[in-house]
């Protein structure tokens, strides 16, 4: 099966119509987890766009090397180098972040999405594909995050960003992970719905 | 059969690549990491001590380290200081009752000092073969022009998870100057408020009398003192309120009592302890006219 996607239509397909969060549900745990604020929706967001590029490169290159049999064990095990690589380097260059993302750094290990997209497309296409899909989907997610992160900061918290907007918390339980759910329930309806009325459209035409 | 083969070696090798790239960031990684604790430390020492980036020590502050080993043979037990002398390294090996059973002066970089691999290795090279030295902890003298103004303890103790790691500053008379959750991981929300302004800053100003019997009560924190600790309101009205409550006890945190009062349990052996063996330490000193930098 050839890939015959443009590189960018294969990063606007990870943000829109195969958004990570959105569209293909997978990674709700974290999604709903940390997006407590914007910074930590960025911070997250980043990390994994970076393993997710990583790791599909990287088993993109050798796909011809590993066996079908052992091919999970395989894709953990890039994931889980990039991972400790990236977090080597977080600890070290950027104390700061770290410290307060350095727990969420090492979760990503069992992200279903990246683990899914290198079973998906990696194992099969080119290298050069697979960075272009895998950043698509690491900006999906990341822009996912974001969102997320910016309903629940803005309504549980009354800030964006960690300025103080509102000057009150409208709803203390956007912050809670239950919240999470909701907000992410809703912005999957909201994207149905731009889908819907876009192909709609298009029907008119 | 050949299936199984092809799996071993492909899983071997695709593991020693993944051990490869680890490891070779590890290296490149592992300096700036050390480098970035050791920084980390030093800022925790000297907001304990009340300074920060924008206002740094004066010159004529000095932080001494002593590093307490336990050293043993095959019949008994010691107790082995290494301290800074008036010129290099002294270690000191006192028995159990404090009565000096030896003294050497040790040649020794100062990097090497503070890294514990390295010290470790020095101190058991001097112990000399049969017997053993463990690290125990350390704990930092602070003078100002040759006069101790501080004292700045490590710590360790079990809370509610597993432990939590500490430090402690506490004038001369051991009255807590104030205390900084290193590492812990109690539960978020509940026991990991420990580390919170409101938490930490009632074990401010305590005095060596009083922590002594410190208790943790299970009462509401009171509006007004919780905005004092927290440093909300301004500094001569918070002055006020903490002198209102200072001889309070400590005020257990909600849905958390047992991680207060293992860090209440916690400092108070700390400082009770160190008070103990730092009277002995200074007494041995006095009788054999050691001359040390603090």
């Amino acid at each position: 099966m050839a890939n015959d996607k443009s590189s960018m239509q294969l990063i606007a397909r990870g943000i829109l119509s195969e958004n990570p969060i959105f569209k293909l549900a997978l990674s709700m745990c974290p999604a709903v987890g940390i997006s407590t604020t914007v910074i930590n929706g960025v911070m997250l967001g980043i990390a994994v766009l970076f393993v997710q590029v990583f790791s599909s490169v990287t088993i993109s290159l050798f796909k011809n090397k590993i066996h079908p049999r052992i091919r999970i064990p395989t894709y953990t095990l890039t994931i889980a180098t990039w991972v400790t690589v990236i977090d080597l380097a977080l600890a070290a260059y950027l104390p700061e972040a770290y410290a307060k993302m350095g727990i969420f750094v090492k979760l990503i290990v069992a992200f279903a999405i990246i683990t899914m997209r290198l079973e998906m497309f990696a194992c099969k296409e080119s290298a050069q594909d697979s960075f272009w899909d895998g950043l698509g989907m690491g900006l999906g997610f990341l822009v996912g995050m974001v969102v997320i992160g910016l309903v629940r900061e803005l309504l549980g918290s009354g800030a964006i960003l960690g300025y103080d907007v509102l000057g009150f918390k409208p709803l203390l339980f956007f912050i809670l992970p239950s919240a999470g759910f909701f907000v992410v329930g809703l912005m999957m309806a909201f994207f149905n719905w731009i889908e819907l009325a876009y192909k709609q459209a298009k029907g008119k035409k | 059969m050949k299936d199984i083969f092809t799996i071993i070696i492909r899983l071997t090798v695709s593991c020693i690549l993944a051990a490869t790239v680890m490891g070779s960031a590890f290296i490149v990684t592992n300096k700036a990491k050390k480098h970035n604790e050791h920084v980390n430390e030093q800022k925790v020492r000297y907001a304990l001590l009340g300074y920060s980036a924008d206002k740094p020590i004066p010159d004529s502050m000095a932080l001494h380290e002593v590093y307490r080993y336990i050293v043993s043979d095959k019949q008994s037990q010691y107790i082995g200081y290494l301290l800074s002398g008036k010129e290099g390294f002294i270690f000191l090996t006192l028995d159990l009752s404090g009565k000096v059973i030896d003294n050497k002066s040790v040649e020794v970089d100062e990097a090497k000092v503070l890294e514990k691999e390295e010290r470790d290795k020095v101190v058991n090279g001097i112990v000399g073969a049969g017997k053993d030295a463990k690290f125990a902890d350390q704990t930092i003298i602070v003078t100002n022009n040759g006069e101790r103004i501080a004292y700045l303890l490590d710590g360790k103790f079990t809370g509610f998870k597993t432990f939590i790691g500490v430090m402690l500053a506490t004038d001369p008379k051991f009255t807590l100057l104030g205390l900084e959750i290193l590492e812990h991981e109690e539960d978020p929300g509940l026991g990991a408020e420990i580390e919170q302004d409101y938490f930490r800053n009632q074990f401010k100003g305590k005095t060596f009398e009083q922590l002594k019997d410190l208790d943790v009560v299970k009462e509401p924190l009171p509006d007004e003192y919780f905005q004092a600790l927290e440093g909300d309101i301004a500094a001569e009205d918070a002055a006020k309120i903490l002198k209102k409550y200072g001889d309070k006890d400590i005020y257990a945190l909600t849905g958390a009592t047992i991680s207060s009062r293992s860090v209440n349990n916690g400092v108070k052996s700390i400082v009770k302890k160190f008070a103990y063996r730092l009277n002995i330490l200074d007494t041995a000193l006095a009788e054999q006219k050691i001359e040390v930098a603090f």
